[in-house]
């Protein structure tokens, strides 16, 4: 165990860099989504895109440590040979990355999604003074309902549309790449 | 001698200076300090010593306990921040001494992968836990931190627990490194992923060890044994090798996971005095040629005149194989 702690004998240098250069482009560009489009000012919605792209990240590597070990071997190599060797050997795992991407994206939006309603809901001051103030707003207005509603859509269109815009842009980057 | 004796003074005023400080250091200014915390620690190992059995462990836990409280205390009395954050350099050393000691320790080796993973989050946590509690030395009583501060507080536990998963990545990697050691054989050039010190490994050593003890038990079935005998053997090679195969793949790659990945084949072919049988060791894991490789070993199979027991001539078969075996890249030759 020993010589294990002198120098690594492998480091996914490349991975993390990957990892950090995702988190670092879709910071802007859905602190930018959130700025616009729920008029959050510019330092909150920073700070909403900054976490729900780090807690997705933290989660989507949970995932992948629990479900590693579980994967059947013909998976787990093809995963080895494209982390380590960059080729895939069966032509079959091209349908399955395509059915993965897929799933990453839509975990991703569902996970930002539920992380900024946390976020949201954690982050107001004290939360009873905040239902006064609605009860007040409906009372006012009988169609308040409908407007928590539509807060509430909004919300979710907003997060699908910063998530696809920043996937967007770091597809095209690992297009780029590829070539 | 003026100035020697104003020397020696010198030297003494700087030792009883330096005396000073570490009696500054070492003597807890009163009872209830954190000096007294770390000669506590050192008592409770020391008690540990000469302890026996689950004793011992209580005392040394305690121990830990107390060297915890002693550095979190000496740590928080003038913080030192991480560059860039506002997390306290201690909150790191005592982050690291509860991963080491809570969380994942064991006797044997002190520090886990597990105790490196759980560090940062830890550490991050503990960072957080001061901005839970309001007061001052005598009364404290729990509190939500202000908006600002629980910003800060969820941006720095997001982001350490992301550094915690960029270690846990390199662990993984290195299992597989560990689990999959042919892997080390191979080239990892074109990886984007990941990168690794120059390879040492020149053929893959289990593939090689696979042949190594598969090629005695072959030449035993076959050496000395009756012609007619050994064609049969040849004609049901396929199935004979690939039984054979499989248990010492079992009984010599047990503990790794890619004994699945090697596949043991022979090949056969006529030549003009006799037969050639290629073993071959297979492999179906990932590589960095698309296309595989193989290792082979190859053993001339040939008649000879013998007598047997009884002093009838006979034919029976002489086998001799390579010593070493041969990395062939690319895909094994088709089966006949």
């Amino acid at each position: 165990m020993a010589e294990n702690w002198m120098l690594p004998r492998i480091f996914p240098i490349g991975g993390i860099l990957f990892d950090f250069l995702f988190v670092l482009i879709a910071i802007p560009i859905e602190a930018y989504v959130l700025h616009s489009r729920l008029k959050f000012d510019k330092k909150s919605s920073t700070f909403y895109a900054i976490s729900i792209n780090l807690f997705s990240s933290v989660i989507g590597w949970l995932i992948f440590f629990v479900s590693e070990p579980l994967l059947p071997i013909q998976m787990k190599s093809e995963l080895i040979n494209y982390m380590f060797f960059n080729n895939f050997k069966s032509p079959k795992t091209q349908t399955l990355i395509i059915l993965t991407a897929f799933i990453i994206f839509f975990a991703t939006f569902l996970m930002k999604f539920f992380a900024l309603r946390v976020l949201l809901l954690s982050l107001n001051e004290p939360v009873a003074k905040k239902e006064e103030a609605l009860e007040i707003s409906q009372r006012r207005r009988p169609r308040g309902f409908s407007n928590i509603k539509l807060q509430s859509t909004n919300l979710l269109t907003t997060t699908l549309i910063a998530n696809s815009l920043s996937y967007s842009v770091i597809t095209i980057i690992l297009l780029f790449r590829s070539k | 001698m003026n100035t020697l004796f104003k020397d020696v003074f010198g030297v003494f005023k700087f030792a009883e200076g330096l005396y000073a400080g570490i009696r500054k250091i070492l003597v807890p200014p009163k009872a209830y300090s954190w000096q007294t915390f770390i000669y506590l620690s050192v008592f409770s190992w020391g008690l540990s010593y000469f302890a026996t059995s689950y004793i011992k462990d209580v005392i040394a836990f305690f121990g830990w306990l107390f060297l915890i409280a002693g550095t979190a205390w000496y740590t928080t009395e003038d913080p030192l921040r991480v560059p860039g954050t506002f997390m306290p350099v201690g909150a790191v050393i005592t982050g690291f001494l509860v991963s080491l000691v809570f969380a994942f320790g064991n006797q044997e080796d002190v520090i886990t992968p597990r105790t490196i993973v759980f560090w940062p989050t830890i550490s991050a946590l503990i960072t957080a836990i001061p901005e839970f509690i309001e007061g001052n030395d005598t009364d404290a009583k729990a509190r939500i931190p202000r908006p600002e501060d629980r910003q800060r507080i969820i941006i720095l536990v997001a982001s350490s627990m992301l550094l915690s998963c960029w270690i846990q990545f390199y662990f993984v990697m290195d299992n597989w490194l560990g689990q999959y050691p042919s892997l080390q054989a191979d080239t990892f050039k074109r990886s984007t992923f990941v990168v690794r010190r120059e390879q040492v490994v020149k053929i893959p050593q289990n593939g090689v060890i696979i042949l190594e003890k598969l090629q005695p038990i072959v030449v035993e079935q076959i050496a000395e044994k009756p012609w007619s005998e050994v064609e049969k053997w040849l004609l049901d090679a396929k199935q004979r090798v690939g039984t054979l195969g499989r248990e010492i793949i079992k009984i010599n790659l047990d503990k790794y996971e890619e004994k699945e990945l090697w596949r043991i084949e022979p090949r056969v072919t006529n030549t003009k005095s006799g037969y050639i049988l290629d073993l071959l060791s297979i492999w179906i894991g990932p590589s960095s040629n698309p296309r595989g490789y193989y290792l082979k070993k190859s053993c001339r199979i040939e008649p000879l005149a013998a007598t047997d027991n009884s002093g009838n001539k006979i034919t029976v078969a002489e086998i001799e194989c390579d010593r070493a075996s041969k990395l062939i890249p690319g895909s094994p030759p088709p089966q006949q």
